[in-house]
């Protein structure tokens, strides 16, 4: 489906593109760093490739959502059992499979060729990019088999779902206030990196996190095999009304009626409990890992509010690339509607619902790292971030974020359009603390240039989308 | 003033000619049929006129607008049942028509939407989500939201699958009272003795070209039930002609 949005070659190329990105990164990576401890990009990266795999593992929730969609002439993974004499168990294994096979084979194994490359070409030791890339190959699966438990248990009863993530925030929480255990017990191939190069070289115990990680993440993948019900129970029930409530509750917006449809939508999905699961999650368990180790640990860590809001504002992504995947939206062809006029109010919806958590988020890493004199400038980031990202992501892709996300030429814009103020953002945001001035001017310039740019992309939305159709 | 004028017009889907230089008149209050075997080009032909993609080349115009231009207009206009039924998997079935009916600026929607409840018979399933129909629930709920605001112009593509005889029959009623209103309807369906009791005018396709441009009358006169006539035009490669 994928290789649909871009050509054939054009698809083969992306881990070309990968291997090329990583391997630029890792040779320039002192220089890109700048301030960055390796301790805290470690953390970063681990952090960010178990958000990867919690984000790619959702599969116990694809049952319901794949199997009710008419896509006509695909037929899915999932729809087999129905057709074929294949399990449900079976067929749920071959997706994880699945995706572990398409996901290393495409990104994972040419981002490592790269970051050896990258490696053998600059200071860094070979064999220390080979064991972080394994550590974090493993936090992947691990990532992927955390997120198929708990989407199994959002299939079975919703309670069990809020009761798994209530652990986990718990587990995340109780890392980042009280001193008894570490950052090891939620994800353990941390527990691995912590003891393996290039920070010590005790390899018994850092094998033994790794297998430790590696074990949990067969059982919890097991569990959900034995757990899953792909099967939808008989739910066909009548629905109280929503759509007129919405309706008169957004009429003084700009298409009422349909951004009433994107709320429904996203009540009735369950993208507000995807949305707490994959969005929330990770940011509490960011903020409390840097409260840990600043008030727990007494380490000053480079985190501050500041650099918190340009990570929510980039981790808008995710969430509009949901959006734009709840429903087809093949029925549009039929109403007076253009695809400019979709994509704008997904993007209303996305600043309505986002706003509010994310401010919060915001205020509260501020007051519990102790820097409310920080909060303007971090609020003005997270603004200024969000809408460029969600603004940037909309023009590239419309309303196939997904699917554009594997055709190079847009995965290699979206870099360029990403990366750079991201890390311009980060580290200025890292020399504040230094009370520098010219990083509050930088900051503010650069938070400048991203409105400049969102009204462009905002412009270009209609440019770029206003002849396609929704097939 | 003609409901539909089409000159010339082509899609090619890369290397595949899909339409190839359809030329005709549809004549307001017409009753028009669009008829030809799997892969003519029908569904083509009715989404290009109904704005839901540009053609290669050549002009059409519905209603005096040119649907590759002003696609928005033309949809407010008609009313479009596609041949694969999709209503939003996450509105019931009245919200589905509240929200249609919304887009298409139709006031005293309540009684309306009440109205096509009760014709096809959706008022057990008004609050069941689309996504939770059976398919013929789905097509009546299709059907339902494009006749919501009571248009000049229908484009059906295969209106009648997934319907029970019981419905068909009600559809097929219905339709013809639109005719009688002087609506125009353009249909495209493989249901040829259904369609025969219907329609005034028509075009067979076979391979995105216009083989006949006839009305049924004329058909008929001749002797030719439209099955017949069918076979001949482009059932020889399948042996099936008569």
């Amino acid at each position: 489906m994928h290789t649909r949005y871009s050509s054939r070659q054009l698809f083969l190329s992306l881990p070309l593109y990968i291997f090329i990105l990583t391997a630029l990164f890792t040779f320039g990576l002192d220089i890109l760093t700048g301030d960055l401890r390796l301790w805290d990009l470690m953390l970063l990266a681990y952090g960010g490739m178990f958000i990867y795999g919690l984000s790619v593992g959702a599969f116990g929730v694809l049952g319901q959502t794949y199997l009710e969609r008419r896509y006509g002439k695909d037929n899915f993974l999932i729809g087999m059992p129905f057709l074929l004499p294949v399990t449900f168990r079976r067929a749920f294994l071959c997706m994880y499979l699945r995706d572990v096979i398409f996901y290393s084979i495409l990104m994972l194994l040419p981002a490592l060729g790269g970051v050896a490359l990258g490696a053998a070409l600059s200071s860094h030791s070979v064999l220390s990019v080979l064991l972080v890339f394994l550590g974090l190959l493993v936090t992947f699966l691990y990532g992927m088999s955390v997120s198929f438990l708990i989407s199994v248990l959002y299939g079975i009863d919703r309670r069990l779902f809020l009761l798994a993530v209530g652990v986990l925030l718990a587990l995340i929480a109780g890392y980042g206030l009280t001193d008894l255990y570490g950052l090891e017990l939620i994800i353990p191939s941390i527990g691995y990196q912590l003891h393996a190069r290039p920070f010590q070289m005790d390899w018994g115990r850092a094998s033994g996190y790794l297998a430790a990680c590696v074990a949990l993440s067969i059982s919890l993948l097991v569990l959900s095999l034995l757990l899953v019900r792909p099967e939808r129970a008989a739910i066909a029930g009548t629905h109280r009304e929503m759509f007129l409530q919405h309706l008169r509750r957004f009429s003084r917006f700009p298409s009422p009626t349909l951004l009433a449809k994107e709320f429904v939508d996203i009540r009735r999905s369950g993208l507000t409990v995807r949305m707490l699961f994959a969005y929330v999650v990770p940011l509490v368990f960011l903020s409390f890992t840097t409260y840990y180790v600043n008030h727990g640990l007494s380490i000053p860590v480079g985190f501050n509010a500041v650099f918190y809001g340009a990570m929510v504002g980039f981790f808008g992504v995710l969430l509009y690339s949901w959006m734009t995947n709840i429903d087809l939206n093949d029925y549009y062809e039929t109403l007076p509607v253009r695809v400019p006029q979709v994509i704008r109010t997904k993007l209303a919806a996305f600043f309505l619902l986002t706003t509010g958590v994310s401010t919060l988020f915001v205020v509260a890493i501020s007051l519990m790292n102790d820097e409310p004199q920080l909060l303007w400038l971090a609020l003005i980031v997270l603004y200024c971030t969000s809408a460029y990202m969600v603004l940037a992501t909309a023009y590239l892709t419309g309303l196939s974020t997904n699917s554009f996300f594997f055709n190079p030429t847009i995965l290699t814009k979206f870099t360029a359009i990403s990366v750079l103020p991201d890390l311009l953002l980060t580290v200025l945001s890292f020399s504040l603390q230094e009370g520098a001035l010219w990083a509050f001017a930088g900051i503010l310039g650069v938070c400048a240039a991203l409105v400049l740019l969102s009204a462009y992309f905002y412009r270009g939305i209609e440019r770029r989308w206003g002849n396609v159709g929704f097939l | 003033m003609p409901a539909i004028v089409v000159e010339g017009l082509t899609k090619r889907y890369g290397g595949f000619l899909a339409l190839d230089s359809a030329t005709f008149t549809v004549g307001e209050g017409t009753f028009f049929g669009c008829f030809g075997p799997n892969g003519a080009g029908k569904s083509t032909l009715l989404r290009l006129l109904t704005g839901q993609m540009p053609p290669t080349s050549g002009t059409a115009e519905v209603l005096g607008l040119d649907p590759a231009k002003d696609a928005v207009e033309v949809k407010r206009r008609v009313g479009i049942v596609p041949e694969v039924e999709s209503p939003p998997s996450y509105l019931t079935v009245s919200e589905f028509l509240r929200f249609a009916g919304s887009l298409h600026g139709v006031a005293q929607l309540d009684g309306r939407i009440d109205r096509w409840l009760s014709f096809f018979d959706l008022r057990g399933a008004e609050g069941m989500l689309c996504r939770d129909l059976s398919k013929g629930m789905r097509q009546k709920a299709m059907l339902a939201a494009a006749f919501l605001h009571e248009p000049r112009l229908l484009f059906l593509d295969e209106p009648f699958i997934n319907l029970d005889p019981i419905y068909q029959r009600k559809l097929r009623d219905y339709l013809l009272e639109l005719r009688e209103d002087g609506r125009t309807v353009f249909l495209c369906s493989h249901i040829l003795d259904m369609a025969q009791r219907m329609v005034q005018e028509m075009i067979i396709l076979d391979h995105g070209r216009v083989v006949l441009r006839d009305t049924v009358s004329n058909a008929l006169a001749r002797g030719e039930d439209l099955e017949t006539l069918f076979l001949r035009l482009v059932g020889g490669g399948n042996g099936l002609a008569p």
